[in-house]
This record gives C-alpha cells, sequence and structure tokens, in this order.
C-alpha cells in the first residue's frame, strides 16, 4: 500500500471513530426510534438538555431542548413559560398516556436531575407526538428553606415572650419528675420488705381459699343444703316463743336424764 | 562581584531576547510561506505519514497503558475516600480526554518527531545543505518547515483524537475485567461527565502541540553549531523547549477552555 494510501485510511478510521464517540455519548444516532413530547413547567428545578427521561424508572429518552415560552397559553387558559422538549424511546411511548404526570427528580450520589414520568392509565388515551402537556412543578426548595425560617423565627419569638412561664413550666416538670422519682424508689423498697411479702403470700392463699370456697358453695351438694335449711326455716317460722321454749325444756329434761 | 552578577543577568536576558525574536520569526515567516505557492503536497504527505502512520503504534500502545493506570488509580482512590467507585468510568474519560491522550500523545511526538526533525534540518544546516537550497532558489523554511508544520499539526490532531478513542476503549475494557463494570455502566458514567466538546477540545490541543513540536524542532535545527555534538545538543535543547512548551500550553489551553463548561 501507498503511503498516500495508509494516510488516507488513517483519516477515514478517525472520523469513523469520532464519529462512533458521538453515536455512544448519544448526540449522533442515525436509527433514531423516539417520539417528541412537549412538557410545560413554570418551574424545572434545574434540569438540563441531555438528562434523562424515565419512565417508571427506567431511562427511555432525554431532554433535547429547553425553551422560554413567555406567551404561552395552556388550553385551560394557565400561564405557562418554560418548554421542556423530550425524545421517549418508542418501546415506551404507549405507556405514557394522556393522564400521566411529568415529575422533576434527583437521583445518584451527585444528585442529577431527571425527568420521571409516571404510566397513565389505559382507559385514558395515548398522546401524539409532539403534544404540549403540563408538568408537575418540583418543590422549590429555596421557598421551603424560607418559609423553616420563618418558623424558627417564630419558635424562638414564642419562646422569648413566654420566657417565664416557659422555664416555670420546666420547673414544675422537674419537680414532678423528682416526685415521681421518690415515689418510684419508695415502691423498689416496699416491694423488697419480708413483712410486705409475707402479707402479700397470705393474701394469696386466702384469695385461693376463697376461690376453692366459692367454688364449693356452687356445687350440688351445697345447693341440696340450702334446700334443707331453708325448708327447716320454713318450719320453725310457725312455732313462738313459748312453744319453742317448751320444747327446749323439754328437750333439757331429757337430755339431763341421759 | 555585583558588576560580574550583573553582566550575566544582562547577557542572558539579551541572548533570551534574541532568541525569542529569532523563534518569534521564524513563526511568521513559516505562516506567509505556508500561503505562498509552491504547494508541496507530496512532501506534506510524506511527512504526514511520517508523523501519523509510523507513530500510531507507540503512541497507542502508551496511552493505553497511561489509560489502564489512570481508571486503576482513580478507582483506588474513590474507593479509599467514599468506598465507592461508580463514578469512576466518568471521570477517568474526562480526564483522559481533556488531559492524558492529548499530552502523553504530543510527548511521544516531541521524543519521536521532534528530534528527528531537529537532527535533520541541524544536520542539513552543517552540512551547508539549506545554503545550497537558497542558492538553488529555493526558500529553506518554505521548503523544510511547512510541510512539517501542516503534517504535524494535521497528524498530531488526528493522533490525539484515535488517541483519546483508543485510551478511551482500553480504560473501558481495564474497568470490565478488573473493576467489574459493564460496557453500560461504563458508557452511563461517561455518558454523565463526559460531553463531545471534550473530544473537540483535545483534537484543538493536539493541533497546538503539533504546531509547537516542528516549529521548535526546525528553530533548534536552524540554530544548529557545527559538528555531531552540535546536533546532539540542539536535538536536547529541542526535545526539552518542546516539552515544556506542551506543558504550559497545556495549561494555558485548559485554563480557556474552563471557561466555556
Amino acid at each position: 500500500m501507498k503511503s498516500e494510501a495508509k494516510v488516507g485510511l488513517l483519516f477515514v478510521i478517525a472520523i469513523v471513530g469520532i464519529a462512533a464517540f458521538a453515536y455512544f455519548l448519544g448526540i449522533l444516532n442515525p436509527f433514531s426510534n423516539s417520539r417528541s413530547l412537549n412538557i410545560m413547567y413554570n418551574f424545572a428545578g434545574g434540569i438540563e438538555e441531555g438528562s434523562p427521561v424515565r419512565v417508571m424508572g427506567i431511562k427511555v429518552g432525554k431532554v433535547r431542548k429547553i425553551e422560554f415560552t413567555p406567551d404561552y397559553k395552556s388550553p385551560a387558559g394557565e400561564e405557562v413559560k418554560l418548554k421542556v422538549v423530550i425524545d421517549v424511546d418508542k418501546k415506551a411511548w404507549t405507556s405514557i398516556r394522556k393522564d400521566s404526570k411529568y415529575f422533576i427528580n434527583l437521583a445518584g450520589v451527585i444528585g442529577e436531575k431527571f425527568l420521571e414520568i409516571s404510566p397513565g392509565s389505559l382507559d385514558s388515551g395515548e398522546l401524539a407526538a409532539g403534544d404540549y402537556v403540563r408538568g408537575e412543578d418540583p418543590p422549590r426548595i429555596d421557598q421551603l428553606i424560607s418559609q423553616s425560617y420563618g418558623l424558627a423565627g417564630k419558635i424562638i419569638e414564642l419562646v422569648e415572650k413566654n420566657e417565664g412561664k416557659v422555664s416555670n413550666v420546666i420547673a414544675q416538670m422537674d419537680k414532678l419528675v423528682t416526685n415521681v422519682n421518690k415515689t418510684l424508689v419508695l415502691l423498689d423498697k416496699t416491694s423488697k420488705n419480708k413483712d410486705v411479702s409475707r402479707l402479700v403470700d397470705n393474701a394469696i392463699k386466702i384469695s385461693d381459699d376463697m376461690a376453692y370456697l366459692t367454688g364449693q358453695l356452687r356445687t350440688k351438694k351445697a345447693e341440696d343444703t340450702y334446700a334443707l335449711v331453708h325448708k327447716l326455716l320454713f318450719r320453725l317460722e310457725n312455732l313462738d316463743g313459748p312453744a319453742i321454749k317448751k320444747f327446749l325444756q323439754e328437750e333439757g329434761i331429757k337430755a339431763k336424764l341421759f | 562581584m555585583m558588576v560580574a552578577a550583573l553582566e550575566k543577568l544582562g547577557g542572558g536576558l539579551t541572548v533570551g531576547s534574541k532568541a525569542v525574536s529569532e523563534f518569534i520569526v521564524l513563526v511568521a515567516e513559516t505562516m506567509s510561506e505556508m500561503l505562498r505557492p509552491p504547494f508541496r503536497w507530496r512532501d506534506w504527505l510524506r511527512q504526514l505519514h511520517f508523523v501519523a502512520n509510523q507513530s500510531l503504534p507507540i503512541v497507542l500502545f502508551c496511552v493505553c497503558f497511561a489509560a489502564m493506570v489512570t481508571i486503576l488509580e482513580s478507582s483506588f482512590h474513590m474507593k479509599m475516600v467514599i468506598q465507592n467507585d461508580s463514578m469512576v468510568p466518568g471521570f477517568a474519560s474526562m480526564l483522559i480526554l481533556r488531559e492524558l491522550a492529548a499530552v502523553v500523545t504530543a510527548l511521544l511526538l516531541t521524543s519521536r518527531v521532534g528530534a528527528g526533525m531537529t537532527a535533520e534540518v541541524g544536520t542539513m544546516k552543517i552540512t551547508e545543505q539549506i545554503e545550497a537550497l537558497q542558492m538553488l532558489g529555493i526558500r529553506p523554511v518554505q521548503f523544510l518547515v511547512v510541510p512539517r508544520l501542516i503534517a504535524c499539526v494535521l497528524g498530531a490532531t488526528i493522533l490525539t483524537l484515535l488517541a483519546s478513542l483508543v485510551c478511551l476503549w482500553a480504560a473501558q475494557l481495564v474497568s470490565e475485567f478488573y473493576l467489574g463494570f459493564t460496557p453500560a455502566l461504563f458508557l452511563t458514567a461517561m455518558r454523565r461527565f463526559v460531553s463531545f466538546q471534550d473530544l473537540l477540545f483535545a483534537g484543538i490541543k493536539g493541533a497546538c502541540f503539533g504546531a509547537v513540536i516542528p516549529l521548535v524542532s526546525c528553530y533548534f535545527g536552524f540554530r544548529c553549531q557545527s559538528g555531531a555534538e552540535g546536533v546532539g545538543a540542539a536535538t536536547t535543547r529541542s526535545v526539552v523547549t518542546s516539552s515544556v512548551a506542551i506543558i504550559v500550553i497545556d495549561f494555558v489551553l485548559s485554563f480557556l477552555f474552563s471557561f466555556t463548561y
């Protein structure tokens, strides 16, 4: 091979290499198989051109372009000032429905921003390529911080205004805790006392006996006894004082005789 | 004592400023000669073959090893610092593209091509071939420097681009076999950091380094002292100056490019 041809070959290889690099970086794609969608935001939380687009967490495309659209009005009449054009792979396209939601999220250790699309329901229709949809504006961290600053300020103010009361409450709480502690200590000592434990043991025995007794009282035999006593009392009711006296006297004599 | 020191300083400054002005004259002359016919296409191609094709194996071999070291070291450091090397392909590729490939290629070209050019031009100088050229009505700068400059600029650019790509490929292979990154993981991490302009800037760096090598080499060749010793000294000075110039220019270019990120 002549040296000219070798030089030419080297240049061709270099150009092919550069094209391959561009392809792997995703800049150049002659076999593009994606559809675009315009998502409107009022705040896009730091998303950039080239940020990944994910459907259900799987990367399916990327942000192609970000445009400022100061005069855009949505069909609902809302002014939305930022247009994010995304490319979505055809295989994921049918998962995006008219009721899909478009979030801007953070991922990874370096806090990379990405656009997350929630899959819509099957009942709502498919979108057409190039449609305009409204995205969910991400929460403004700066606003959150400024609000929490305000909250912190109010808490400090509250505490400073009621300083006497607050310290009083704290002092009372302190006393309360001390008292509860003392009580607990006393209780602890009591539970370890010998007399008390004997007392408790006896109480347990008594209650056991009582349980046995009441159990016995509920048996058939006991019930018969009640009935007999009842009958006896019924019969004794008719007897008046003198009759009983006479009876006892007679019985007493008999008893003395034996 | 004091006077002697001042004299030394003044002498040094005079020699230095004279050298710088001569170098600037050479650069200006080369630029103007580049636009004037005759255009020596065959010479350009012959030089390009020498600079690009014949340097290709050694350049690729060296940058591959540099890439391996880079990615293994970065992984080791990241594991040491944050116990996680998932971002290593990303910033190792960035380092390769922005610095490593361009500088290593340029330094290798300096030692291979630059030294050869100085020796060649220097020998022509001491054997009075340059004067002979002048007598034949051939402008030495046009005949010797212009083809080498064009060949070096083109060749260094192409070599830097190829070296960057092969370097990335070597890094990918090493990360796959030693660090367990699949090609997809490597690409994902790389895409997060690397953009196409990094390769473009590598090409621009390559072109600038490529311009430095023949200009410095031919300058020292033209100023070569007679004798084998003179050629040796000129070659040494040429390689040292080119290397230092490449590293300084690398810093300047990196600084300038940092404004575009």
